[in-house]
């Protein structure tokens, strides 16, 4: 499972980096954006999720890899 | 277009929305989720709002905000899009977390401050003692403009707050229009003195801008009165809200003690439930239809956001920890959200653990119980008193 941040629908609320700094990080305008190329282990699958429902503008999704 | 700025609008101000938000934010939900009231329109699901935050093309914010009585054009607020996409590339990298961060020790030390000058006295009114000092002291250190000016600032900004959300521009009284001009005279030496000296401020850096992107005196004047009208009186809001939240809630002032990572979700549960700018304006540009309902143009259009926050969860009036991570409308979404979102949740952060720190444990002062003045422009309480045992303080 992968986790993916469209940076069309991100207008930077942070939401994902404060609360899941070990899955995003922020650039300079304070938008988010994936670590790394967003495999997910069995482990991180619960962070990533809290990131989706985090999102106000629903920027962030999971996918099957 | 419905004059909303002129025309009386008994719908929206007759909200009971002084005692009990959740109440206030019942009476936008129940007409449903898109519905017209006299001549304005108000959205109030998840949806609708999603989808105005996502079509600015046609919900416009340039002709929304004339009843906040700027006399320039409020940027980047007021702006649609394309031109408001080149005003946010340039503001956005002035208030991103990376740039708040290495403020922080400034604004705890500021706030810590403002908290001493009260925390013996075992009383204080929030919004006096604390809410209106702290977010302006914040916008002068991010400005560059030196700390003393502070009561001056605020003065003048009360003043012109005063008229926003309620008359037209024309209907400014002597004395609002007296601080109006006080504060652009105060602005305007600032920005021509920082054109000569610049410092390492973000009104330094906007005006350090050249060429094609240069900001003519005019744009600055009108960010400058954007932060004051959004940058202060919403963050004094925000505080009033969580002091009085705390403040009935003894369990959550020890919760927070014993694990100071929930003071983030109280602050998030706190913005989700009370929202300092509860209808944000926008106006339509074409035809449009919401969530089935028709919408012509030219209509003027409320998105309760408020009402939205408390959809599809399973606490919806009350603070849920548990669900505090979940996102919310609060500070707005698409191209306009909230360009301060970062620095207010710093702020609110620092200022709550500097309180908790110098006053662990408060109350409301007996026989008090805030109030939200309303119809008005942002929504806040008028006065939060607490009280608070001396001998605990030390």
């Amino acid at each position: 499972m992968k986790v993916v941040h469209n940076p069309d629908l991100c207008t930077g609320h942070g939401r994902c980096y404060a609360l899941v700094p070990e899955l995003f990080g922020d650039d300079e305008f304070g938008h988010g954006y994936v670590l790394g190329d967003g495999t997910l282990t069995a482990e991180q699958v619960a962070a990533a999720q809290r990131a989706v429902a985090a999102c106000p503008e629903r920027a962030i999704t999971l996918v099957d890899d | 277009m419905t004059d909303v700025i002129n025309d009386p609008q008994p719908f929206r101000n007759n909200a009971p929305l002084q005692l009990d938000r959740a109440v206030g934010w019942d009476y936008f939900t129940a007409p449903g989720e898109v519905y017209e009231r006299d001549g304005a329109y108000y959205l109030t699901s998840i949806e609708a709002i999603r989808f105005a935050h996502q079509h600015p093309e046609v919900f416009s914010s340039a002709k929304a905000f004339d009843s906040l009585g700027s006399p320039v054009p409020l940027i980047p607020i007021a702006i649609d899009p394309p031109q408001q996409i080149r005003y946010r590339r340039i503001l956005d990298p002035m208030f991103a977390p990376r740039v708040v961060t290495p403020l922080e020790p400034e604004l705890r030390r500021q706030v810590r401050e403002i908290i001493e000058a009260f925390a013996a006295k075992g009383e204080c009114e929030v919004i006096r003692d604390l809410g209106s000092l702290y977010p302006t002291g914040v916008i002068l250190t991010l400005f560059g403009m030196p700390l003393k000016d502070r009561d001056t600032f605020i003065e003048w900004s009360e003043a012109i707050i005063e008229t926003s959300g309620k008359n037209a521009a024309s209907d400014m009284s002597q004395a609002q229009m007296e601080a109006a001009m006080n504060l652009f005279g105060y602005l305007q030496g600032y920005i021509t003195e920082k054109r000569a000296n610049p410092g390492n401020d973000s009104l330094s850096a906007v005006l350090a801008l050249s060429g094609d992107d240069a900001w003519t005196d005019e744009e600055v004047l009108g960010l400058c009165f954007l932060f004051v009208i959004a940058g202060l009186d919403t963050v004094t809001a925000a505080i009033s809200y969580l002091m009085y939240h705390l403040a009935i809630r003894p369990d959550l002032q020890r919760a927070i003690k014993e694990t100071p990572d929930l003071g983030a979700k109280v602050i998030e549960e706190v913005l989700r439930l009370e929202l300092p700018a509860p209808l944000t304006p926008r106006v339509t540009l074409s035809d449009t239809e919401v969530c089935g309902v028709k919408i012509p143009a030219g209509a003027f259009t409320f998105l309760v956001l408020g009402a939205a926050n408390r959809e599809d969860r399973p606490i919806p009036d009350d603070i849920d920890v548990e669900n505090a991570d979940r996102g919310h409308l609060t500070f707005g979404g698409g191209v306009h959200r909230c360009m301060g979102s970062h620095l207010a949740r710093r702020e609110l952060k620092l200022m709550l653990e500097e309180f908790l720190a110098l006053i662990p444990e408060f109350s409301l002062a007996p026989g008090t119980q805030p109030v939200c003045k309303w119809p008005g422009g942002t929504l806040h309480l008028e006065s939060v008193n607490l009280v608070w045992n001396t001998g605990a303080a030390q």
